[in-house]
């Protein structure tokens, strides 16, 4: 080796950070036109419903539905409460069963192992960045939602579920809250996404998995036989967002749901890591 | 460096898939500024042993040391000095060349992202794809996209550069290039590990080789090693019997070829050993009134070699 | 032994640690705490000497009774029917888990959240505006006004919580009841002594009943009812959280927002909630229903509760299904309460076996 060699590798090793790996993933990520795609449905989520409740005039439905014709700041809860047991954990499933098996499938995988990424560092980057994009898709569904009811209805005073007016402006700081509260929730099925990312090299096939696997968990959750599992499924507080909307707010759900989030991630997270750390790159 | 000399070597080394074997018992020794041929037809164990030297694969037995540390246990050290093409090129379709080569180079920990376009600049040009940097790599030829892969192999300074089956999909005018890069690269002190099937590209350039067939080493060593040294000559006659007694002068044990066609002239063959010169041969054939109608000297080709070693022939591209 | 198996360890270890916490924490917590020992009889003098006043705290009520799936009973009356309201708050009572929050103040009144997935139902009643009962999914309220002077001290006593259940159960404990202390516990991350009420009466179908008391205000937390031979509760309620400062006085202010369907009722002043106000068995919400007609007989832990032909019978129809037929009528039979459906209509319901109820119909 040369001199120049022997000097140079001891600092290229010191570097190490995930700073630029974090960053090149992230705009891997929201380069491609297929995260748009995502994105872009979910927003199409609450202009579906605005349009439909303009066109129909008022009237019932789901909960915040009926709620829209009056005050259009209800249609980001409205689209929220919509998009949380199908469409979110779909879009979600998408990106984080992409995580390992996508790489795998593109012949990526091995060109960043051999680099070397590092894989803990790897799966950790692409577990965050996963996470990002469940904070993404939450947003885009209540922030489209709440433009759209800007554009097409009257705004005003919110009603709280307990019954009291908050201005408009702190119903929009309560949206916002819901949106962080729903990609909170959406933590526990990405580790278990990324987890099953990483047992195959076909990325479809982890997608379709963490996919039924969400609706699986709500089938559990809707079955009162199974009441002693309810705590513990990752869907157990998809729709803990409404204690948000109660005055005072109920943080209960919400700290409840960071535990049960925090230990899936754990517990995926570090199966994940026993799978990709063993495995042999073949693809 | 290390300090028996060798970038690469592995003892022992196994792997197993199941209960076939891919790679069984190799003893590998890649000396340090060499340029290594890695032989072997399809299907051998030669990108299962590469897989294995880059930590992709977990050995089943057996020892690895790349440039002087164990793998695959110090790979977060050895493999920042390592660059590789594995396996055909692997890249994002949806973006461009030099946004690809952007994500890798950020990959890799401890690099300057402040050097990180002119390094991508740089490893774009050394492998002619300068002016595709912005095009999709979706929209490039598999030749442009081998050569990609080339140059992310070239982003930073390396100590060893593994290539497997770099002329995958390059056209003549591609391999060459592909040939004197490597050159150009072991000239600057890199030791170039480059698998194939295709002896031609080997030979050309190589100055050690080794042959797998079927999981197992055959042979390794210098070229001219592996080659053989017996040379054989050959000699074009009506005169079989008389020229076959001058030979025996020399102590040439010549024989004639049977297969040689009704109205071809017939042929004498006989192995050349060292210290007999065919223009003294010839000058005696003449002197004792041996017809020569032609004379040829063949040292056998690494190809001969290889076939004769893997038993069978290999893919040659036709 | 395995190389791969070595390098998995580390990895495997962190889920079986997150999942042996997950289990082993909830356990821990539940040990004996360190509280001065007090016998049954001060335990009861603790609890009825309590002097607080004002306190907020997040209650879970919870129900195993063992019932068949009731869902589709309860799903069919949400058209506000007297009859049915009665019905559908039972079956929701008896089967599913309910989270409410309670805001109380003796000074100001008190309020009670029923903390439904994305919906609310809330009973505020204070000394000044009388009774609201707030419906977010109906969008409707209503309120409940004292003609003339109202008596300040009445409407807080009229919400149902762990507190006011407990207190009125240890009220009325007598002879037919032995009480004893049970090892201390933690409920809402306070300290708590245990009182354990065993009925002395063979008929009944409540094996034990535990109040948590809590250590130092002398508040009751939690009730869990245990059928006899059950190891653990049919019916729970305790808070998970609990605050003992005064509440935000603007929780106690209601005013029905826009949109919603405001029925005011007033009672004259001479006559007493009692009829107007929820009772302990119902949720509120439900627009106080009137309560069937109904007479009782046996007394204590054994009491049978007849409810007369024709009253509930519509809202019974499709029964079959989650029934059992017996001799003379159909038995709805749960680990703590049996309920017999004649076959001329009268209902006959208690904490008793089958057979008790059988007798009384006769």
């Amino acid at each position: 080796m040369s001199n120049a060699d022997t000097l140079t590798s001891p600092a290229r090793r010191r570097g190490g950070g995930v700073g630029d790996l974090l960053l090149s993933e992230l705009a891997l990520l929201f380069r491609r036109r297929r995260t748009w795609a995502l994105l872009g449905a979910l927003a199409l989520i609450p202009v579906l419903l605005a349009v439909a409740v303009r066109l129909s005039g008022s009237g019932g439905g789901p909960s915040f539905v009926g709620d829209i014709a009056g005050n259009g700041l209800f249609t980001g809860f409205a689209a929220i409460t919509v998009a949380v047991p199908l469409f979110l954990p779909l879009t979600v499933g998408v990106v984080a069963g992409d995580t390992i098996a996508g790489e795998a499938s593109l012949g990526t995988l091995r060109y960043l192992l051999i680099t070397p990424a590092g894989r803990i560092r790897l799966l950790l980057v692409k577990f965050a960045v996963a996470a990002a994009f469940c904070l993404a898709a939450a947003l885009t569904v209540v922030v489209a939602g709440l433009l759209i009811g800007l554009a097409l209805f009257p705004v005003g005073p919110v009603t709280l579920l307990s019954g009291t007016e908050i201005p408009a402006i702190d119903a929009v700081g309560r949206a916002l809250l819901i949106a962080v509260h729903v990609a909170i929730s959406l933590v526990g099925l990405t580790a278990i996404g990324v987890f099953i990312s990483t047992l195959t090299d076909v990325p479809v096939g982890a997608m379709a998995a963490t996919v039924v696997l969400s609706i699986t968990a709500q089938i559990l959750g809707s079955l009162s036989q199974l009441s002693a599992l309810h705590p513990y499924l990752f869907s157990a507080h998809w729709f803990g967002f409404g204690d948000l909307l109660r005055d005072p707010i109920s943080w209960a759900s919400f700290g409840d749901n960071v535990v049960l989030q925090l230990g899936y991630a754990v517990v995926f997270g570090s199966l994940a890591m026993g799978r990709f750390v063993t495995r042999d790159i073949l693809s | 460096m290390t300090s028996s000399g060798l970038a690469v070597e592995t003892r022992g080394l196994t792997k197993r898939f199941g209960r076939h074997e891919a790679v069984s018992s190799l003893d590998l020794s890649v000396p340090t500024g060499s340029v290594f041929g890695f032989l072997g037809p399809n299907g051998s164990g030669k990108t299962t042993t590469i897989r294995m030297l880059l930590a992709l694969a977990a050995p089943s037995a057996g020892t690895i040391t790349v440039l002087g540390s164990e793998m695959p246990k110090r790979s977060a050290s050895v493999l920042p000095r390592v660059g590789a093409l594995v396996e055909g090129p692997g890249f994002y379709p949806f973006l461009s060349g030099a946004a690809n080569l952007t994500r890798f180079d950020a990959a890799e920990p401890g690099t300057s992202s402040r050097t990180r376009s002119a390094r991508v600049a740089e490893a774009l040009a050394r492998v002619g794809l300068s002016a595709a940097a912005a095009k999709k790599v979706g929209s490039y030829s598999l030749g442009m996209k081998q050569r990609l892969g080339i140059a992310v192999a070239l982003l930073s300074p390396r100590d060893l550069i593994v290539l497997d089956e770099p002329t995958n999909g390059l056209d003549p005018q591609g391999t060459r290039e592909v040939r004197s890069l490597i050159r150009g690269l072991n000239a600057d002190g890199t030791t170039v590990l480059v698998s194939s099937h295709l002896l031609a590209e080997i030979e050309q350039l190589c100055t050690h080789a080794a042959v797998m067939r079927a999981g197992r080493l055959v042979a390794q060593g210098g070229l001219d090693e592996l080659r053989g040294a017996t040379a054989a000559i050959e000699i074009v006659t009506p005169d079989l019997d008389l020229a076959r007694e001058v030979l025996a002068r020399f102590g040439l044990d010549a024989t004639a070829d049977e297969t040689s066609t009704g109205d071809s002239t017939p042929r004498l063959d006989a192995p050349l050993p060292d210290g007999v010169l065919p223009e003294d041969l010839v000058v005696e054939l003449v002197a004792a009134d041996v017809r020569v109608r032609g004379v040829a000297v063949r040292r056998p080709s690494l190809e001969d070699r290889f076939v004769e070693l893997t038993g069978e022939g290999f893919d040659v591209e036709r | 032994m395995n190389p791969s198996v070595k390098r998995w360890a580390p990895f495997a270890a962190v889920p079986i640690i997150a999942v042996a916490a997950a289990i082993a924490i909830p356990m821990t917590t539940n040990a004996a705490q360190d509280l001065p020992e007090k016998t049954p009889q001060q335990l009861l003098e603790f609890v009825a000497d309590s002097d607080v006043t004002a306190f907020s705290g997040e209650f879970t009520q919870t129900s195993d009774l063992g019932l068949p799936d009731l869902s589709s009973l309860g799903s069919g009356s949400t058209t506000g029917a007297d009859g049915d309201g009665f019905m559908s708050a039972l079956v929701e009572l008896a089967t599913t888990s309910n989270d409410a929050r309670i805001y109380a103040d003796a000074e100001q009144g008190a309020r009670l959240q029923v903390l439904d997935q994305l919906d609310e139902r809330d009973v505020i009643a204070t000394a000044d505006d009388g009774l609201w009962i707030y419906d977010s999914g109906e969008k409707t309220a209503l309120h409940v006004t004292h003609e003339g002077s109202s008596d300040a001290s009445t409407p807080p006593a009229d919400v149902p919580t762990p507190s006011s259940v407990a207190e009125k159960l240890l009220d009325s404990v007598d002879d037919t009841t032995a009480v004893a202390v049970g090892s201390n516990g933690t409920v809402a991350g306070r300290d708590v002594y245990e009182l354990v009420l065993t009925p002395r009466d063979e008929t009944t179908l409540v094996g034990d009943v535990t109040i948590s008391v809590d250590g130092e205000t002398g508040m009751p937390l939690g009730i869990a009812v245990t059928a006899e031979g059950a190891s653990s509760p049919a019916f729970s309620v305790a808070y998970t959280s609990v605050d003992y400062s005064t509440p935000d006085s603007s929780l106690f202010a209601f005013t029905p927002p826009a949109g919603v369907e405001v029925t005011e009722k007033a009672i004259p002043a001479d006559a007493h909630s009692d009829d107007a106000a929820p009772d302990d068995s119902t949720t509120p919400g439900d627009a106080a229903p009137e309560a069937p007609d109904v007479t009782t007989t046996g007394a204590g832990w054994g009491t049978i509760v007849e409810l007369a032909a024709g009253e509930a019978s519509a809202s019974l129809e499709g029964l079959d299904a989650i029934t059992t037929p017996v001799d003379g009528g159909r038995v709805l039979s749960s680990s703590l309460v049996n309920v017999l459906i004649t076959d001329d209509g009268r209902v006959f319901a208690g904490a008793v076996s089958v057979d008790a109820l059988e007798s009384a119909a006769r």
